[in-house]
């Protein structure tokens, strides 16, 4: 597919250009853990359901309670617009000066029994925040964070507590607990790394 | 993933309702995915970040994959676009980069001569973003250019000309690095 360059110092360009980059090592645990917050494969199958063809028996009474009810669940769509889970990545949620933005942390951990997060923003109380375990041993939780600067660290099974691989460490670590720092700026932050 | 998944088998296993399939597709693509975003917008934590952006809108969006087959070419559309919102959004106000670590990885050096490596970078963040992006289409994905009109809505001789021009322009700001590395 690839045509050679004539030019020997476009050719060279192009060369070092094809050389691999480094990516995070948490990349693919963080855009997995993105995708299966608003899985395609049940909104699609939903909507296929509704798409196939179907003859329905309905009374002048069931009708009525059925418009009733297409009604009423419009209107609930409208009162709890949000914005979709996937919109939530970093790259497209900014929080206002000051307002709370919803902030992923992700951790692989596929042996452990139970991973929390714990930190400045819940009094390191691990009984606050328990994380979700997703597939492949991957644990996830949304924490709404003001802008700011924050530490953190996962507790694995009630009593480790394990600094975030892929974050910065926090400096003078509080009480010689391995912790790591995430800061909240103008836009909401996807944290997380592996055991 | 096994080994043998053609990108056709995971999209249907994906679209079939196995979410863990699309990890399969995110692995074989994730590296030149960031090859890609990285020489187009220069910056380790934004060409991360288009890239994440281009996988998910890559997931939602399975369906419109019309030619499982060539999930890579449908996918470099989304992330050609993930990029151009990006640079935009880049030239229209300030970035703000707190990913520490990806700062780190950015200043990491690359390849048997970093500072070739930065000339070119450098270089390459100089070309008007639709000139860089036809470049890379063509020099670096080794598309033809049937394919960059296909993937970008563009007219063939337009992508051409924007091509010669990034050659031309790389050219004069390269061989000027030569020169001087000569000296």
């Amino acid at each position: 597919m690839s045509e050679p360059s004539d030019d020997p110092l476009i050719a060279r360009v192009a060369g070092e250009l094809r050389r691999p980059v480094p990516i995070s090592p948490d990349f693919d645990a963080r855009v997995m853990a993105l995708v299966r917050r608003a899985p395609p494969g049940r909104a699609v199958r939903a909507w296929e359901w509704l798409r196939e063809p179907r003859t329905l028996a309905v009374s002048p009474l069931g009708g009525l309670a059925m418009a009733a009810g297409v009604a009423g669940l419009v209107l609930a769509g409208m009162w709890s617009r949000q914005p979709s889970p996937v919109s939530r990545q970093p790259s497209a949620v900014s929080a206002s000066a000051g307002a709370q933005a919803p902030v992923t942390f992700v951790f692989l951990a596929p042996d452990a029994r139970s991973v929390a997060l714990a930190g400045d923003f819940d009094g390191w109380d691990p009984a606050r925040l328990p994380m979700q375990r997703e597939g492949s041993g991957l644990w996830t939780v949304d924490v709404p964070l003001a802008p700011g600067r924050y530490q953190y660290a996962f507790v694995v099974d009630g009593r480790r507590f394990i600094a975030d691989p892929s974050a910065p460490r926090a400096t003078g670590d509080d009480f010689g607990t391995p912790t790591s720092v995430v800061t909240v700026g103008g836009a909401a932050r996807a944290a997380g790394g592996s055991l | 993933m096994r080994q043998d998944d053609s990108d056709a088998e995971l999209v249907q296993r994906v679209l079939g309702g196995d979410d863990g399939a699309f990890a399969g597709l995110v692995a074989r693509h994730r590296d030149r995915g960031i090859r890609f975003a990285m020489a187009m917008l220069g910056d380790a934590a934004d060409a991360e970040e288009a890239l994440q952006d281009a996988f998910v809108r890559a997931y939602r969006g399975l369906r419109g994959c019309r030619e499982p087959g060539r999930f890579g070419v449908w996918f470099l559309r989304i992330l050609v676009n993930r990029c151009r919102t990006r640079g935009a959004r880049r030239r229209t106000g300030a970035m703000f980069v707190h990913d520490e670590a990806a700062l780190e990885r950015a200043a990491a050096p690359r390849g048997d001569d970093p500072e070739w490596r930065e000339e070119i970078e450098r270089a390459l963040t100089r070309l008007d973003a639709l000139q860089r992006e036809a470049f890379l289409l063509k020099h670096l994905e080794g598309l033809d250019y049937e394919e960059m009109a296909r993937l970008t809505g563009a007219r063939i001789p337009a992508l051409k000309m924007r091509v010669k021009r990034a050659c031309d322009h790389l050219r004069v700001l390269l061989r000027e690095v030569d020169d001087v590395r000569a000296e």
